[in-house]
């Protein structure tokens, strides 16, 4: 068994995998199917202070190796979470708290809320479906920047990761300005906004018209990204984008990733988690690699 | 709740794009009336939702219309033999309790595949009254499975055979003078909002299998949802598909 563990900002995970949030809510569901202590840690659904409603149905799509999501971050609220879910949470894995805000003040008290109760700290700053929330302040540096900064002034204990949208004009700008802000890690890439239709009624599937693509058609495109991105700052990213299998994580970490997460896999096969560390394990091993860690960032670049 | 991996052992058009899959499992699963699977179509991101029609110990059936890609799929690229991912049984299902003897089951479309399960659950332990719509004869199916009910009734949109009108509409002229404790229903939005409406103030349970464009199936990503007369949201796949009909909005 080769060693899987990888170090995201001081804190040791037993391995790489990381559900993406909104794909396996507080992890219970899936703890019906596999001990999920397994993981590396659970990014969990999209939590705000208040509870959230979200969008109409329907929310999802499907197009050739992809899908479409519009949810709207509907969650039980922040609360409720640490009431029920929390303990439960931490009992089995690393905690990945994903929260978003429709103000800058949302965030601040979001994280005031949750520091030093959770693992890390995921901002989302990019969610594309929901009118007043996430994405206005992922799509430029200067935002980027203060959203940073309030919710990292907030917190003294839990590392602050900052999820980036692909939506945007230059990632490159956007990772520096997550880590001049005060980010102790990046994570991306969220999903790109897209639309799917159906033709006979001339109308988009989704009842929100667009939503965010993921799976595994969007993959090179987030490869790329996760490697300019983490050329471009000296803090440690996640990577994420179409993972299916392991291969597809050592892209990612080949390219500068410390960790991954999955999410649309775990549709197509509730499995994938646990099939991927497997099948890292199984790389590292005919690979003659002891350390999976040793791999990140080693992408021999042509010419 | 488990994943299985089962291999298909007549995959067949019973009417007009409909189909009927019959699949074995390895081991005998208990599925309850109006349970669904979750099968993976090839290299299809999301998994198709399909009710169960039949379990009969290892043998589980589940029938579906030709939709798009997903189902085409199903339809042409898995013959007798071939291997399918499923995860099954999901949902809560029908429950009915013993006081509730004198049973409607009111389908339409391919709401008529669970209740065909339901039928086969309580075909011995209750009196069951079935109204059965289908857009044309084209369309019929599973008759043989509903005439294990006391009373079938057989509606066509167009009236090219039996009643002529929709599955709501027939058992309305039975409610005039049979007194039923329950109703079982499945089927298109419209017909179940006729439902509700033709069911108000006779106190008479009604409990109603939605479908919804669904995700994970198992109740962890919130996409399937519904709204609950409550202003709460509750989870298609995990929550329901079976709910009181006074407990959502149609």
């Amino acid at each position: 068994m080769a060693n899987l563990s990888v170090n995201l900002c001081g804190v040791e995970l037993k391995n790489p995998v990381i559900p993406a949030s909104g794909t396996f809510g507080f992890g219970r569901e899936y703890d019906e199917l596999y001990d999920i202590s397994v993981l590396g840690g659970v990014a969990t659904k999209g939590l705000t202070l208040a509870p959230r409603a979200g969008n109409l149905v329907p929310r999802i799509a499907e197009s050739r190796g992809v899908i479409l999501n519009a949810v709207g971050l509907q969650n039980p609220g922040v609360d409720a979470f640490l009431e029920h879910d929390l303990e439960w949470l931490k009992s089995k894995t690393r905690v990945v708290a994903n929260v978003a805000g429709s103000t800058l003040e949302d965030y601040g008290a979001i994280c005031a809320r949750l520091d030093g109760k959770v693992d890390f700290i995921e901002l989302n700053i990019s969610c594309p479906n929901v009118k007043c929330g996430g994405m206005a302040f992922g799509i430029r540096p200067d935002s980027i920047r203060e959203v940073t900064k309030i919710s990292k002034s907030n917190l003294k204990k839990t590392p602050l990761i900052v999820k980036l949208s692909p939506n945007v004009e230059s990632i490159v700008m956007n990772a520096r300005a997550a880590q001049e802000g005060g980010a102790d890690a990046l994570s991306l890439v969220n999903t790109f906004t897209g639309m799917a239709i159906d033709v006979e009624r001339r109308a988009p599937i989704i009842a929100n018209n667009t939503g965010g693509v993921s799976g595994a058609g969007i993959k090179p495109i987030a490869v790329r990204m996760v490697y300019e991105a983490a050329h471009a700052v000296s803090i440690p990213v996640v990577g994420m984008g179409g993972i299916t299998c392991a291969e597809d994580a050592l892209e990612f970490m080949m390219a500068g990733a410390v960790a991954v997460e999955v999410g649309t896999q775990n549709f197509t096969d509730a499995f994938a988690c646990p099939k991927i560390i497997e099948g890292l394990n199984l790389w590292c091993e005919k690979h003659g690699v002891k350390n999976l860690s040793e791999i990140v960032n080693t992408l021999r670049l042509h010419g | 709740m488990r994943e299985l991996t089962v291999t298909v052992l007549e995959n067949k058009k019973i009417a007009e794009e409909i189909y009927s899959l019959t699949f074995a499992t390895e081991e005998t699963v208990a599925v309850r009336a109006g349970q669904f699977c979750m099968i993976g179509v090839g290299e299809k991101p999301l998994r198709r939702p399909l009710a169960v029609c039949k379990a009969e110990g290892e043998r589980i059936t589940v029938c579906y219309r030709l939709k798009g890609e997903g189902t085409r799929k199903l339809a042409f690229d898995y013959k007798a033999g071939e291997k399918l991912s499923v995860l099954m049984p999901l949902g809560n299902g029908f429950y009915l309790d013993d006081t509730q003897k004198k049973i409607a089951i009111v389908g339409g479309g391919v709401g008529i595949f669970p209740l065909v399960a339901a039928i086969r659950q309580y075909a011995k332990s209750k009196r069951l009254y079935a109204y059965m719509g289908f857009r044309n004869r084209d369309a019929l199916c599973m008759e043989y499975e509903l005439e294990r009910c006391e009373r079938a009734v057989f509606a066509s949109d167009d009236g090219s055979f039996g009643f002529h009108g929709n599955a709501v509409e027939a058992f309305c002229n039975d409610l005039l003078h049979e007194k039923f404790d329950a109703v079982l229903a499945c089927g298109p939005t419209p017909m179940l909002r006729a439902l509700k409406t033709s069911l108000k103030g006779t106190g008479i349970p009604c409990y109603v299998s939605l479908e919804e464009r669904m995700g994970c199936g198992i109740g962890a990503c919130l996409v399937c949802v519904c709204n609950l007369t409550d202003g709460a949201h509750a989870r298609v796949c995990k929550d329901g598909p079976v709910f009181e009909i006074n407990e959502v909005e149609l």
